[in-house]
């Protein structure tokens, strides 16, 4: 691709997105929409640099991000584990197989009311519904990377005096990283989804709580602010993603 | 163990027993209020399926669903194929999808409810977007990988450009909308109870959360066996009509996804 190519396709990707803003402040220029319902782009905007500068605002930011790399470690460990075992075990796989089936379509949002009873209302039950969300994306990946591993690099690993759990972790789960990670990558913005919602829908801090107080107190303007900090996070996380997935599949040219 | 597992349907069932013994015996070790025994939850079943007021609410959460789960299929595969075939269309598209997907459409609930109130259509639209996210990206994945001496055959025995979308584009990425379709069945059923969990009118979040606020906790697990048996059964009948529609492919592995 030419460089002048994509300098215009980046100007036709920048289009749509100033179209909308552009529609937005139209509106809410027009006075179609009170500006109770529909802020001015230029209000939320300025508000949202205002609130950067806030550290209360960036102590809910990293709450949220506490809570969202919480659990999406814990399902990082949880989901390759498994992954792998089930490949590695017959057994595994006859118990973990059917549970995931199972598990997997559930909705894990109406799980949560079952996790803050149990859990409490604190970061736990956060964390925990994180977990149980990102996990399984993550698993799943492992598990179908892991099996379609060319047999052929396991018999040259064991013939080469490797023991059983070792080619697993050295060679199997190496040989499946683009698999595992992109469940990671799905994982993730998963995760940044979920941590949101959940603060949402019980919560006394974080981006999801600053949310609905701004809609109870009908201060659309600050409704907007954790609306575009999510996204901004969701795009700053993917980027940082895909640059440690570069970084990490440097040996496998065909998947960068 | 090989024999067993090779009965359709068993697996799944016993994973199914072994989460209830396993839940079973967590709430006689624990002994916690918020933690009822299953049978305790499960003979709630039928007092919530019989009484035709809840009934009517998980109906009418099963129809939003299915009007925005529609309304997003006609919307985002055409856009997610065009996308696929046309470079500038999907620089078009391209960076505006990728600002909206980690926005938790679910928490756009609060201000579209400002502007379309608390009934089915602000529901609806939350479910809508939630859906056509992923229909579209898998749609645009479909119709990019597709073959272009395909496409040339096609062209040169005449096809126009629209038959050539409709006849070779369409079907040739049927099986990987078809993983498009899964995930947004999947989402389609978080965004619902999602949604409804936000804005409290009726509906399957509605009395799960009702339940929740007035202590009924059998009710609250009850209603999340509810959701769960919803989720498998949406699932289950996919998987035949998957298997229906596109026989002929090899079998995509996916990733089930389940964003909100």
């Amino acid at each position: 691709m030419t460089a002048g190519r994509r300098i215009g396709e980046i100007a036709l990707g920048v289009l749509p997105i100033a179209l909308v803003i552009a529609l937005w402040h139209g509106i809410a220029l027009s006075g179609i929409a009170p500006a109770v319902l529909l802020p001015a782009p230029a209000a939320v905007f300025a508000r949202l640099i205002q609130q950067i500068g806030d550290p209360n605002f960036l102590g809910q930011v990293g709450i949220t991000l506490f809570r969202l790399f919480a659990g999406f470690s814990i399902a990082l460990v949880v989901g390759v584990a498994l992954g792998l075992v089930a490949t590695g075990s017959k057994t595994f796989e006859s118990v973990i197989k059917p549970l995931v089936r199972v598990l997997a379509p559930l909705p894990k949002v109406a799980l949560y009311p079952a996790m803050v009873l149990i859990l409490g209302f604190d970061d736990a039950s956060k964390i925990a519904l994180v977990v149980a969300d990102a996990v399984f994306p993550i698993l799943l990946a492992t598990y179908q990377g892991t099996s379609a591993v060319e047999p052929k690099l396991v018999w040259s690993a064991r013939a080469a005096g490797t023991s059983q759990r070792a080619v697993l972790l050295k060679v199997v789960l190496m040989a499946a990283m683009p698999s595992v990670l992109t469940g990671c990558r799905i994982g993730l913005i998963i995760s940044c989804i979920v941590v949101f919602l959940a603060e949402m829908i019980t919560s006394t801090d974080g981006l999801g709580y600053l949310l609905v107080r701004a809609g109870r107190n009908f201060q659309t303007v600050d409704m907007f602010v954790p609306l575009i900090s999510i996204s901004i996070l969701g795009l700053t996380l993917n980027a940082a993603f895909n640059m440690l997935r570069a970084w990490l599949l440097r040996g496998f040219p065909e998947e960068r | 163990m090989t024999r067993l597992s090779a009965i359709p349907g068993l697996p799944p069932l016993l994973a199914c027993l072994g989460l209830l013994a396993v839940w079973e015996a967590a709430s006689y070790t624990f002994g916690i209020s918020g933690l009822p025994p299953a049978h305790d939850a499960l003979r709630e079943l039928p007092v919530i399926l019989s009484d035709p007021e809840s009934l009517l609410n998980i109906l009418a959460s099963i129809r939003r669903m299915l009007v925005g789960f529609a309304l997003a299929l006609a919307f985002a595969v055409p856009v997610g194929l065009m996308m696929g075939r046309s470079r500038l269309v999907a620089a078009f598209f391209n960076p505006l999808l990728m600002i909206i997907y980690p926005v938790p459409k679910a928490a756009l609930m609060p201000v579209i409810m400002l502007w379309l109130g608390v009934g089915d259509a602000s529901k609806t639209l939350v479910i809508f977007l939630g859906v056509s996210l992923p229909l579209i990206y898998h749609s645009y994945q479909g119709a990019r990988a597709i073959e272009e001496k395909m496409l040339w055959s096609a062209a040169a025995m005449g096809l126009s450009a629209r038959a050539r979308l409709l006849r070779v584009v369409l079907p040739a990425a049927l099986p990987e909308i078809m993983v498009g379709v899964r995930t947004g069945l999947v989402l389609a059923l978080i965004t619902m109870v999602t949604s409804e969990m936000i804005a409290r009118k009726q509906g399957v979040g509605d009395i799960l959360f009702n339940a929740l606020a007035m202590a009924q906790y059998e009710t609250v697990y009850a209603t999340i066996v509810i959701i769960g048996i919803m989720g498998f059964v949406i699932d289950a009948l996919f998987e035949r009509l998957r298997a229906h529609l596109v026989a002929w492919a090899d079998p995509v592995h996916d990733i089930a996804v389940g964003s909100t």
